[in-house]
């Protein structure tokens, strides 16, 4: 049997669930031996193969345009998606934003910031992705399992891959489940 | 008793027990959020549902009472999906993100349940809809986002501690936890007591102290004895890492049961008075820091040279009674000085011991009566200021039905709430005792004979006093139509006359009498003979183990004279700057110990800080002293604080 191919992408979130998995230290070898991983952000390929992949996981909220076309991109080339951290799961930090109007946190970002002069501007290149309100992941396109954490430990990850890789459904449950 | 089944259990439970209290008792965990064990059950969040055969739907298992034969399901799929459901709707609410939230990690009742239910994600996500955040309390935060509405909070501030303040507005999701009529908690009538902290699930209310500086998991709890005053709270002090993070009250206390005042709960956290860390002498007119040795040789010089009549010795009532006892014995018993009291000189319990030796016997009941008493008579105790906790078990107790009196020469807020309050013109206290002992007489509800014309004395007593006859005999009616009263009075205003007055009224209404006795350990210097009237009369040093004690103004004036004056102290003050000797010592959470409390419970203080390393204990200070006058003390408190007569019998 060939190995089950990895892929995975960060959306709206800080990179620590990718940092969390990066953190299982001398496990990740046994990951690489067991599958193949495929596109990640901190690795050359950039989109899961079209061909598809058997698991998907997407770490960060969906917070604008782009995130939405990388969710919709992994969910129709995987078999298996995977939400990995709270952004992904609930919407997590970035979705504070979401008890104000997205004009007020572009205001705030942009225009009213202490550092920003006279000069300071909302940016409207028609190129840039256009903000929505954070969502989780499961709001745009269906997971199959939810990994919560803030970051989820590198156990818990390790445990998700390994389970998966294995052809086995991680169950997520006692010590593995912590939403932080 | 009565027998029912749950998950194939049989369970023996008496008549009115809960389904939720029948299945803890058998050890059957059923979640729940609203539900307290301290609170009257809710049936709020319905998370505690569970399948009873019979039943239509599901039932609450924290307000079903279980009834004979009954057969209970605490786990199935319709169960776990209502759960599941239940919880779904509470995240969808509010503002339930983990991440920043002082309570995820052990201390969420919420999450937790969650966790129990295997929640990996919300099925609903939140509505966004942002609610304020109430931050003008000094003590608490009040962050709405994190609310649940379990009610939780509304409920300990009416069931617990009386003051109604928290109530809700609106109904449904749009439901709101307010303070009075929906002003700013630092605005409204709160009491400061933070027992809607205490018992908040989520980080809705949350303490400005302890806000993300531990969970319960990761703290150490010392179980000790709060001496902010005479009722003696038992606390749950929460430290980390030799650092206090928390107080709470003491669930398993006897005096208290959970409950406590900001006096114990907040007072220490806020307390930003600086603390003395090494020995100080004076030396060409300023406080110098020195070594103990040489602290406690120039303290002895002072001593040596003026023992005896020149010497006065004072001690706080915050000091444990191993403290009091070795201070007792240095200055009086060694040193001969007839002047040795405490800080409270003895205001209120000096009357008390006189009367408990006159009588022979104690003549005061305990705080556990006020659970039960159907009417109080309160005179001249302001319970809404001091001794707060006891004026919550009485305000707690108003939709019971409970008749209140209340008694004041001066303003005395508890009188707002009183069914009866009398207000008697100055100095005519004991005629107005003396016109309610007549008029329970002109009611002929008298337990013990009235000599006399009740009619007339009434009238006598109304006109001398000022208080309408009318009030009299309803005071009176309200006291003797009661089930076992209780009068409630501050020792500090009364005199002989009106003492034998209070134990006659208290014998012909067959009321128990519990007065306030001030300090931590007011009883307990009483017992120790420590109660004298702090007066200089050519004393040329004084000795004050003040303790944490913050200095009143009147001892600084009183001492100002004096040629040498030797401090024992944990904080810098207008005490401590006037000082020849300065010996710091621990403060109340640094030192175990013996309390009496005001009903004679004799309560264990246990250390909950280390100590700095350069500060001693009250105990080791006089001890090394008496060392440094070439004397050898021990502790005594188990003999003597129970010798004296005492108004109220002392017992662990």
């Amino acid at each position: 049997m060939s190995k089950p191919k990895v892929a995975s992408d960060w959306m709206a979130g800080c990179a620590g669930c990718h940092m969390s998995l990066l953190d299982m230290d001398e496990r990740i070898i046994q990951i690489a031996e067991l599958v193949d991983l495929r596109s990640t952000p901190i690795t050359d390929l950039k989109h899961p193969d079209e061909s598809g992949v058997d698991v998907g996981i997407l770490e960060g909220g969906i917070n604008n345009t782009s995130n939405e076309e990388v969710a919709k991109m992994m969910r129709k080339r995987c078999k298996i998606l995977v939400a990995l951290g709270d952004c992904a799961v609930f919407g997590g930090v970035p979705a504070m934003r979401n008890f104000f109007t997205i004009e007020e946190t572009l205001r705030r970002a942009y225009v009213e910031t202490e550092s920003t002069d006279s000069e300071g501007k909302i940016p409207d290149d028609p190129e840039l992705a256009k903000p929505t309100r954070v969502r989780a992941v499961h709001e745009v396109v269906p997971v199959d399992i939810f990994v919560p954490g803030c970051p989820p430990d590198a156990d818990t990850i390790f445990y998700v891959l390994s389970e998966l890789a294995q052809g086995r459904r991680p169950v997520m449950k006692d010590d593995k489940l912590h939403w932080h | 008793m009565i027998t029912l089944t749950i998950d194939g259990q049989k369970i023996e439970v008496p008549e009115g027990t809960t389904v939720l209290n029948a299945a803890r008792k058998a050890g059957i965990h059923i979640p729940t959020l609203c539900d307290h064990p301290h609170l009257k059950p809710y049936g709020g969040c319905r998370l505690c549902m569970v399948e009873i055969e019979g039943f239509r739907t599901l039932q609450a298992s924290c307000t079903i009472p279980a009834s004979n034969n009954m057969v209970v399901r605490t786990t199935s799929d319709q169960i776990r999906k209502a759960r599941k459901f239940v919880l779904t709707l509470i995240f969808s609410e509010r503002n339930h993100f983990c991440p920043y939230c002082q309570v995820s990690g052990s201390d969420c009742e919420l999450q937790n349940a969650a966790y129990g239910e295997g929640m990996t994600h919300w099925p609903l996500q939140p509505n966004w809809q942002p609610y304020p955040m109430d931050a003008s309390h000094p003590y608490f935060i009040l962050e709405h986002n994190r609310c649940i509405l379990c009610r939780r909070c509304i409920r300990a501030c009416s069931e617990l501690v009386g003051a109604n303040t928290l109530g809700v507005e609106e109904r449904g999701a749009k439901t709101f936890v307010i303070a009075d009529l929906n002003v700013p908690l630092g605005e409204s009538s709160c009491v400061s007591c933070g027992m809607c902290v205490q018992v908040c699930p989520t980080g809705a209310l949350i303490d400005r102290r302890s806000a993300y500086r531990g969970q319960n998991t990761t703290v150490d709890h010392h179980q000790t004895v709060c001496v902010g005053c005479s009722v003696g709270c038992g606390l749950d002090i929460l430290t980390r890492d030799q650092q206090l993070i928390r107080i709470d009250g003491n669930w398993d206390a006897k005096v208290n049961g959970g409950v406590t005042c900001k006096v114990g709960r907040f007072y220490p956290a806020f307390d930003d008075r600086e603390r003395i860390k090494t020995p100080l002498v004076r030396k060409n007119g300023t406080l110098q820091p020195v070594s103990w040795e040489e602290a406690l040789n120039a303290a002895a010089e002072k001593i040596k040279t003026d023992s005896g009549d020149g010497l006065a010795a004072l001690a706080s009532t915050r000091l444990p009674l191993e403290s009091l006892a070795l201070f007792r014995q240095l200055f009086a018993d060694r040193l001969r000085s007839e002047m040795v009291t405490s800080t409270e000189e003895g205001s209120r319990t000096a009357i008390l011991s006189k009367w408990a030796e006159k009588l022979g016997k104690a003549f005061e009941g305990n705080i556990d009566q006020v659970h039960e008493a159907g009417a109080f008579f309160i005179m001249g105790a302001d319970l809404i200021n001091e001794h707060e906790v006891l004026g919550f078990f009485i305000r707690r107790r108003f939709p019971e039905g409970i008749k209140l009196i209340v008694v004041d020469e001066d303003q005395n807020q508890l009188g707002d709430l009183a069914h009866c309050a009398l207000t008697p013109q100055k100095k005519s206290l004991a005629v107005l005792l003396k016109g309610l002992i007549a008029a329970v007489a002109k009611l002929g509800q008298n337990r013990i004979p009235f000599e006399g014309q009740p009619d007339e004395e009434v009238q006598k007593a109304s006109s001398a006093c000022g208080v309408a006859s009318d009030l009299l005999l309803e005071a009176a009616f309200q006291l003797t139509n009661s089930e076992k009263p209780i009068v409630i009075y501050d020792p500090a205003i009364t005199n002989d006359e009106m003492m034998s007055l209070l134990i006659t009224l208290s014998q012909t209404t067959g009321a128990t009498m519990i007065s306030i006795k001030g300090g931590a350990n007011a009883m307990g210097a009483a017992q120790l003979g420590m109660d004298k009237s702090f007066k200089l009369n050519g004393h040329q040093v004084a000795y004050i183990a003040i303790g944490d004690e913050e200095p009143k103004e009147k001892l600084i004036q009183q001492i100002e004279n004096c040629s040498g004056i030797i401090v024992q102290a944990s904080y810098y003050s207008r005490l401590t700057a006037m000082a020849d000797v300065v010996l710091p010592v621990v403060n109340w959470l640094e030192q175990d110990g013996h309390f009496i409390n005001l009903d004679g419970r004799l309560q264990t203080a246990t250390k909950a800080l280390q100590p700095p390393e350069t500060v001693w204990t009250n105990e080791a200070v006089l001890t090394a002293l008496a060392e440094k006058l070439g004397m050898i003390i021990e502790s005594d408190w188990e003999s003597v604080a129970t010798q004296r007569p005492s108004p109220v019998s002392i017992a662990a």
